[in-house]
């Protein structure tokens, strides 16, 4: 699988002078497949074929059988010396880590280094504060590196369990989570503040900050160290308060980055908050009540379509505020009673569906399919 | 727009175990892909109707009979590799695909096949992709995807698979590749396959947000799908997001004109084959889902004058339909 590789066209002297320089390459390659296959098949479980291992891995990281083989001569290596264990696999860790500098969407090669850790958990010697360090320097080489992201959960998962096993009491292990998922979310925060179009933060934002509530909720709220969240995370109004206040600088600094655009509809319609909305009585305590939210939310996008009607050369809508628009008036028309009212939203709805087929015509499909259902559900109500 | 380059897809895909393709490294570097890529090549020629005469039957089925581990119970991509899950799915999906005379399909190694599959279902109802543990949606797919060919899905396998692609669900719609991972194309295309072949498509929460989220990954100027929010078209998308999109039956919320001119505008038009954005390197992947895609578009098509080019592509099992109608499909029939 090729991906992102300029195709190259070569003169015939050219490619002939690639084959000769492949045949060379070839037999190296060839016959260092051939010597480790060998050495399998006689159950060769030395150092030595631990380095040719290592040899062909170098030249092709994707080989999964030869890294199925080195798994093998190492755990032989363990048992045969268990004090060797932890430098074996740090040595692999150390390996890896080069590794993935050249390829970082390699499955075979973040598989790998999940086995090491997992081996050196059953004793209790994986170091997964360090392993968090690692990740954030890769993901810092690419931000979205989707390996990257998983293997960033798969350490904060394995340090929970760590914490899990080695606490004495309940409660410790609930502060202890507290920290780690306090942090993790602070590390969201700083992904965002770097690059607001970082989806894979906001999607990992969405799955920290219901965990979060519930452990600050539980456990942080006499903690000093969590002097940030008192009045963010009083509630889950607080916090939606201030995610979308977060959101609205994202969609004045770039209002055709999706990323926001998900991460708002998010806001708007999970449990969390809006149970909490529909909890209270309107305007109890001085908050907003959900439909005040979400007028507001509606005045926001619709004042910042303006500016970009006005910036824009014929004067069109922008399209994500259109969409963005509909997602609100549809939660709207949902809280009205009055039918005259609800009437008016309604059509204003359609009009902006008729407006995204004319402007976003790529999905033109998708308006007409959702037109027509909204219609119908119109109606039959 | 650039015409379809049918033979020279034809000759791209004889060529990949040409004497002159084995002249180069990269030809060997890829050993460890060679049963996927013979899967793939066979979907391209299958989709072109020319696929026997191209690569008879009995070559490829020697190969492949010397790519069975029996030590694991299962097929390595290569001679003397390990069985993978995945070399395992396309060993079989290229068996089935061949045996377009006969009425009932038949594998030389069903029984242990199926146990070796079995087997590497996980308490939590998560596929390992082999021994070693890693678990991915992309394995449960493989999984029930193989054992469905086989006609050995059974009640207990579907109902934890299927729990554990439910706990992959994200607020956007999508899927990822494990509870908890950011949804993406492929793995959203994995996780709805599973849920069609094992009659769950009911479970998706939204299916309405999915398909809006499906449908936003076609981007401008190029008309090209990408795989997540915010990232680079390129051409595998358009099999990962459209067969999604026709599973759902919503194949008409993106726009097919601008996505075939993209697909189109990925061949190599000296050498054949696609790739994934305009100008870059071809492989037989790419070829593969670029026409694996052009086929679902071309179901679109209303004029049908001169007949189908392309053979129609089954969005579930991305195999000819002539194929997929042979095998029982879940729920059995209590008999």
């Amino acid at each position: 699988m090729q991906h992102g590789i300029k195709r190259t066209i070569l003169s015939k002297e050219a490619r002939q002078d690639k084959y000769e320089r492949d045949a060379i390459k070839i037999s190296t390659y060839r016959n260092l497949t051939a010597t480790i296959f060998q050495r399998r098949a006689e159950s060769d479980f030395s150092t030595e074929a631990l380095e040719l291992a290592t040899n062909l891995l170098n030249l092709n990281p994707e080989f999964y059988s030869v890294w199925n083989y080195r798994r093998e001569i190492l755990l032989d290596l363990i048992k045969k010396e268990p004090g060797s264990k932890k430098t074996r696999l740090e040595y692999d860790l150390k390996m890896i880590m080069a590794f993935l500098r050249r390829y970082p969407k390699c499955y075979w090669i973040w598989n790998h280094r999940v086995w090491c850790l997992q081996e050196l958990a059953t004793s209790n010697e994986a170091n997964w504060a360090f392993e968090l360090g690692i990740v954030s320097k890769l993901l810092e080489m690419d931000a979205r590196n989707y390996h990257g992201w998983q293997y960033r959960r798969f350490v904060v998962e394995s340090m929970e369990d760590s914490k899990k096993h080695n606490a004495s009491n309940s409660d410790e292990y609930a502060t202890e989570l507290l920290e780690i998922t306090f942090k993790e979310y602070q590390y969201t925060t700083a992904k965002i503040n770097n690059n607001i179009s970082n989806f894979s933060a906001w999607h990992n934002r969405s799955k920290v900050i219901p965990k979060l509530y519930r452990l600050w909720k539980s456990h942080g709220q006499n903690s000093d160290q969590y002097r940030e969240l008192v009045t963010t995370f009083q509630s889950p109004y607080s916090i939606l308060i201030h995610e979308l206040e977060l959101i609205k600088t994202g969609m004045y600094m770039d209002a055709d980055d999706t990323s926001i655009w998900l991460y708002l509809q998010w806001l708007l319609t999970d449990q969390l908050f809006v149970d909490d909305l529909n909890k209270r009585e309107d305007g109890s305590d001085g908050k907003k009540s959900f439909r005040s939210i979400l007028d507001e939310e509606l005045d926001i996008i619709e004042e910042l379509n303006e500016l970009e009607k006005d910036d824009h050369p014929e004067n069109k809508d922008h399209v994500w505020c259109l969409k963005s628009i509909i997602v609100i008036k549809k939660l709207i028309a949902k809280e009205l009673v009055d039918k005259e009212q609800k009437y008016r939203v309604e059509s204003e709805i359609k009009e902006a569906f008729e407006k995204l087929i004319e402007l976003d015509s790529l999905r033109k499909g998708r308006y007409i399919d959702q037109l027509k259902e909204f219609r119908e559900e119109v109606t039959t109500v | 727009m650039t015409e379809f380059l049918r033979d020279k897809h034809i000759q791209y895909v004889k060529d990949l175990d040409s004497k002159i393709t084995q002249k180069s490294y990269e030809y060997w570097l890829s050993e460890h892909l060679r049963m996927n890529g013979l899967y793939w090549g066979v979907v391209v020629l299958v989709t072109l109707d020319v696929l026997e005469e191209t690569l008879p039957k009995k070559d490829v089925f020697t190969y492949i009979e010397s790519c069975w581990d029996s030590t694991q119970g299962g097929y390595g991509s290569f001679p003397g590799h390990d069985a993978h899950i995945l070399s395992t799915l396309s060993a079989i999906q290229i068996q089935a695909i061949y045996q377009k005379e006969v009425e009932e399909l038949d594998f030389p190694h069903k029984n242990e096949v199926v146990s070796y599959i079995k087997g590497l279902q996980r308490e939590n109802g998560s596929f390992q992709g082999d021994t070693f543990g890693e678990i991915d949606t992309r394995f449960t797919y493989t999984a029930i995807n193989a054992l469905s060919i086989l006609g050995e899905l059974d009640t207990e396998l579907v109902s934890k698979g299927v729990d554990f692609i439910m706990k992959c669900e994200n607020f956007d719609g999508g899927f990822g590749m494990v509870p908890g991972a950011e949804s993406h194309a492929a793995q959203v295309f994995v996780c709805v396959a599973t849920l069609s072949i094992t009659s769950s498509l009911h479970l998706i929460k939204n299916k309405e947000i999915l398909c809006e989220w499906l449908s936003e990954r076609q981007v401008l100027p190029s008309g090209g799908l990408n795989g997540r929010p915010e990232k680079l078209p390129d051409v595998c998308y358009s099999w990962w997001v459209l067969s999604s999109l026709s599973i759902l039956d919503k194949l008409s919320w993106i726009d097919d004109k601008k996505l075939k001119e993209y697909i189109l505008g990925c061949q190599d038009e000296l050498g054949g084959g696609f790739c994934d954005r305009p100008g870059n390197q071809t492989d037989v992947f790419h070829t593969c889902f670029g026409i694996a895609g052009l086929s679902l578009l071309e179901s679109l098509e209303q004029d049908s004058a001169g007949g189908p080019v392309l053979n129609p592509v089954d969005p579930t099992y991305c195999m000819p339909y002539s194929t997929t109608k042979k095998f029982r499909k879940w729920p059995y029939d209590k008999k």
